[in-house]
């Protein structure tokens, strides 16, 4: 008997102690938007804590007095009971002034919240142009910063920097402190521009330019992710992310500038062939060909499409997907 | 053909040499063959057995009974919802099992043992069902159920129309079926994304199942709306005038309102892409003059109303069941109906914040964000009036009750993630991650708890006899530790950045809660074995179930002061209606006999086949137009329309109940033995609840 308890306590240990056990081991922050590292990350979490205070400030006295009346008026408890009381216009006011107020207060947060982190420009980064951040321009101009064009393929990625003419496939490196702007389209259908820990979603559309703004705070390594679903290959359709010191940045670009992969408008149709990138490979691109954002809009517009096969994920031990086609 | 499509295509077979390409030999399309064949055949058997072929048909198949085609609804919807249950699953599953690069891979899978082919296709399926073909069955259901009854009326405006609505439903079920085994089903999502549903990225057949049960579906849905607005306006009994009307039906008015108003721009949205599946136009392409956006503008527009299109009439039936379990009537009625008339007209003007990345300018984003919230204040006071309703009441927790009580805790929950994601800096950061997932389900759950206790509530109206209360009980608490132990997981899932529709998932930090979640749809799947068992062991007490015209003791409205199980004219004579709570008034004054003075005449609709006519060849056209087999196609069109046609030449459409039938009929049930008939006239005094209830 005793020993069957004890068998079961270590069981029970056991089941209990696996999830942490993970949690400590893979990640030490899993909880990504709750650790931005940028301000736009930052202040989209900053509206997020702000939101759930007002909330809860109106939700759980509400929930504690349902709570209360549940357990009041149970029949068993033979409170009073008052079946002719069906109306009260002061508790009417009540009841829709409270939600009234809320909204208006909600409402005017979220009217703050817009602007703050509008991709197209968001105040955020403005405000956070301080000191130390300037210092560590890579543009002598105080304000401006690196564009990088996102172009999504079925599915990849590829950061294309047209300043440098260099790309880098599934793998986005940005210098620290530097306000960085994305331009961004798909070469086939839409995806979502995720970083959780530096900046909100955007749509990547085909035929179409959205654009994006973020700063990276610290230097380290984020995931970034393809949040809309865009077909079979899509749960591979993640991306890199890393953020160097400015010294680092400079490094990585010359060692990109030395790829002997290059990239023209000819080698990119290659490269947004049907891909699904199981292996996570990163490639980088040299010598790119100037234009090749507005050569991808302008396709897609004129209706260039990169059909999927028909059923391609049926069977993924198949050869194809074992090698990595470009 | 008007587009390019690859090969093979013949005039006689259309497509269907494609599903030679099929790999059909995976054990999981096996099981739910298995499943699905061997269970039809079982249920063939025992109608021949037990020799039911004609009672079925004559019964059902071709009634025009408002209350049988009710019954009808609910039970594709609930067989829908196990079918969409077992995707769910799947889904879990799998992402529980494709954790890292290292996990397990069967089946054909990179990862788990569903790739991206067959994972696609089941989430498709999961939401398409769930919204389209199981919910929104069942709530179509009730509401024919119960609001004739509600408004005294002898049978829907058009119960002819009312069938033909059913036998379409049915045949949007029965091709999302099919496509589980003849092809595929669409993987692009319950919403249809565009480009990927063009034939570029979608070249198989599976989109257009998705159109064709989403078009024939659809159109059942709009035409059962035109019957509930016609029967609420033209059909209400003497007395029952507007402001009298039971609040189930006030917020079937609301919810039939935005459904006659929204599925027609499904329809056209739907249509068009079909177009450019099928005739080659541009309407939704990348290139070439498409806008991809302006779909997704259209679908929600549809979108967004179809949600308060559910949760509307879950409102109603809270608003029903809390009262009766209260023994007090509805706090502020007015207010109530002016809420659901309020969240119909706002929820026209909220579609866009279901794609605020689209990268809209501020002011676009600010408009609909606080449109959105606007949707919280007259849902706020519901809550409220629901809160106030009960204070001062006396509550018993019957199983309705736990439902209504337990939906109104999720609407709290859901309301506030709901407000989160209305902030468009917020949306930002969660919008297509599993919090949105989280937040979705988790105010479809506040209907489908308000459903299940809808469905506990009446069915003792409509079948004579209560549900067991104690597996009813066990069914609610499992389905609850189920909910919280899958959602709850999933909500932390999306703050810690967790996106969805993801057949891979790369960071094993998440592994634990998916875990959590698998152990949740473990738990769902013992409160499937209670509801099953609930069902068996009342069915096979109900002897001893029996009630009397009110089941409960404290019900209040119309549907009550009628026989249960409600004779199929509805009521002996046409009630005369004196106030809002028409049987709660009656009771307080002693009025519960529901002999009449007098019997007259009944005039009731004839059953007819055309409708279930018409769902088969509805199904022939779109089958047909899945496979693109044209001749077959034109054959099932032309005997939909011959149908219609021939159909508007019978005369002897309808039949007369003569008065000496109807006594005979209510004198024959008065005399039958019923365990509390006692109860229901003494209702007013002692509530059955105060009992204990009939066990065996």
């Amino acid at each position: 008997m005793f020993n069957r308890l004890k068998n079961h306590s270590r069981i029970a240990r056991l089941i209990v102690l696996t999830p942490v056990a993970f949690l400590g081991g893979c990640a030490d922050r899993p909880f990504w938007l709750f650790h931005p590292h940028g301000p736009v990350a930052g202040a989209e979490f900053h509206y997020l804590i702000a939101d759930v205070i007002v909330l809860s400030a109106i939700l759980l006295p509400v929930t504690a007095l349902l709570i209360w009346v549940l357990r009041r008026y149970r029949a068993a408890a033979r409170a009073p009971h008052d079946p002719r009381w069906t109306h009260s216009t002061r508790l009417e006011i009540v009841v829709w002034g409270i939600p009234l107020l809320t909204v208006g207060v909600l409402a005017y947060l979220s009217y703050q919240g817009v602007f703050a982190v509008n991709p197209y420009g968001p105040r955020v980064l403005a405000r956070a142009a301080a000191p130390e951040r300037a210092a560590a321009q890579v543009s002598a101009e105080p304000g401006a910063g690196l564009e990088v064009d996102v172009i999504t393929t079925d599915w990849q990625w590829l950061f294309v920097y047209p300043s440098l003419h260099i790309a880098s496939a599934n793998e986005l490196v940005v210098p620290t402190h530097v306000p960085i702007h994305f331009r961004l389209t798909s070469a086939t259908v839409t995806n979502d521009f995720f970083i959780p820990q530096l900046v909100g979603q955007i749509y990547v559309m085909p035929g179409m330019r959205t654009e994006q703004s973020m700063i990276a705070d610290r230097p380290g390594a984020y995931h970034g992710i393809d949040a809309e679903f865009s077909g079979p290959g899509f749960s591979w359709m993640d991306f890199k992310v890393r953020a160097l010191p400015r010294a680092k940045f400079e490094a990585w670009v010359r060692r990109a500038e030395h790829s002997n992969r290059r990239l023209s408008f000819r080698t990119f149709a290659r490269f947004a062939r049907p891909t699904v990138n199981l292996a996570g490979t990163i490639t980088r691109f040299s010598k790119v060909q100037p234009g090749l954002f507005a050569h991808v809009v302008a396709q897609a517009k004129a209706g260039k499409a990169y059909p999927t096969p028909y059923a391609f994920t049926e069977d993924m031990h198949e050869a194809k997907f074992l090698r990595h086609a470009d | 053909m008007l587009v390019h499509l690859p090969p093979p295509w013949n005039p006689i077979f259309g497509r269907l040499g494609l599903i030679l390409h099929y790999r059909y030999n995976n054990p999981m399309i096996f099981f739910a063959f298995e499943l699905v064949f061997v269970g039809a055949a079982i249920l063939l058997f025992w109608l021949t057995c037990t020799r039911r072929w004609h009672t079925l048909w004559r019964d059902w198949l071709t009634t025009v009974d408002h209350k049988k085609i009710g019954v009808m609804y609910i039970v594709i919807g609930l067989v829908m919802l196990f079918r969409g249950f077992f995707d769910a699953l799947m889904i879990r599953t799998q992402q529980a099992m494709a954790v890292g690069p290292t996990a397990v891979s069967f089946l054909g899978a990179a990862h788990g043992y569903l790739p991206p082919f067959h994972l696609d296709q089941v989430f498709t399926a999961h939401g398409t069902i769930m919204i389209l073909l199981a919910v929104t069955p069942i709530l179509v259901g009730l509401m024919n159920l119960i609001v004739p009854l509600q408004i005294g009326a002898r049978d829907m405006a058009y119960p002819y129309l009312n069938a033909v609505g059913l036998w379409l439903t049915a045949t949007a079920a029965a091709l999302v079926m099919i496509a589980l085994f003849i092809g595929d089903f669409s993987h692009a999502g319950w919403v249809g994304l565009t480009p990927l549903t063009e034939l570029a990225y979608s070249p198989g057949p599976g989109v257009d199942y998705w159109i064709w049960a989403v078009q024939i579906g659809g159109l059942g849905t709009t035409l059962g709306a035109v019957n509930l607005l016609a029967t609420i306006i033209k059909m209400r009994a003497p007395g029952m005038t507007w402001p009298r009307l039971p609040i189930f039906t006030w917020t079937s008015v609301a919810t039939n309102i935005i459904a006659l108003t929204s599925f027609p721009v499904l329809t056209a949205a739907v249509g068009m892409l079909a177009l450019d599946r099928y005739v080659g136009t541009h309407f939704f392409t990348a290139g070439l003059g498409g806008d991809l956006m302006m779909y997704t503008n259209l679908f929600w527009t549809w979108g967004h109303p179809e949600v308060y299109f559910l949760v509307l009439p879950a409102f109603g039936m809270i608003s029903e069941i809390i009262p009766t379990f209260s023994e007090k009537p509805l706090f502020g009625y007015t207010t109530m109906v002016l809420a659901s008339m309020a969240i119909a007209g706002v929820s026209w003007s909220v579609w866009l914040h279901h794609f605020f990345t689209m990268g809209a300018s501020p002011g676009v984003n600010t408009y609909f964000s606080i449109a959105t919230m606007l949707v919280g204040i007259p849902t706020g006071v519901k809550v409220f009036n629901w809160l106030f309703t009960m204070y001062r009441g006396k509550l018993h927790f019957e199983t309705p009750m736990l439902w209504a009580v337990g939906a109104i805790f999720l609407l709290i929950s859901g309301g506030m993630t709901g407000m989160m994601l209305a902030v468009p800096a917020i949306n930002y950061i969660v919008h297509n991650s599993v919090f949105v997932v989280a937040h979705f389900h988790n105010m479809i759950l506040v209907i489908v708890y308000a459903t299940f206790g809808a469905v506990t509530f009446w069915f003792p109206k409509v079948f004579g006899f209560k549900l067991d209360g104690r597996y009813g009980r066990r069914f609610f608490w499992s389905f609850t530790a189920g909910s919280l132990l899958v959602f709850v997981p999933m909500y932390l899932l999306g703050l810690m950045g967790m996106t969805r529709r993801l057949d891979y998932i790369a960071h094993p930090a998440w592994y634990p809660l998916l875990l959590i979640q698998v152990v949740g749809i473990g738990i769902y799947i013992l409160s499937v074995i209670y509801f099953l068992g609930m069902l068996a062991v009342s069915i096979n007490r109900r002897e001893t179930r029996r009630v009397g015209a009110d089941a409960w003791g404290s019900a209040r409205s119309l549907e009550w002061a009628t026989r249960s199980p409600v004779p199929f004219y509805n009521f002996a004579v046409t009630p005369v209606v004196h106030a809002r709570d028409e049987w709660a008034w009656r009771r307080e004054r002693g009025l519960t006999d529901l002999r009449p003075e007098r019997y007259v005449d009944i005039h009731l609709p004839r059953n007819t086949v055309v409708p279930l006519v018409i769902g088969a060849f509805s199904l022939v056209f779109g089958f047909a137009m899945v496979w693109r087999i044209w001749w077959m196609a034109a054959c099932g069109l032309v005997g939909v329309i011959a149908a219609v046609i021939i159909r508007s030449f019978a005369r002897d459409t309808d039949y007369v109940v003569p008065a000496e039938e109807v006594r005979r009929l209510e004198e024959a049930a008065a005399r039958a033995p019923r365990p509390d008939t006692a109860t229901a006239a003494a209702g007013a005094t002692l509530p059955p609840h105060a009992q204990p209830s009939v066990r065996s």
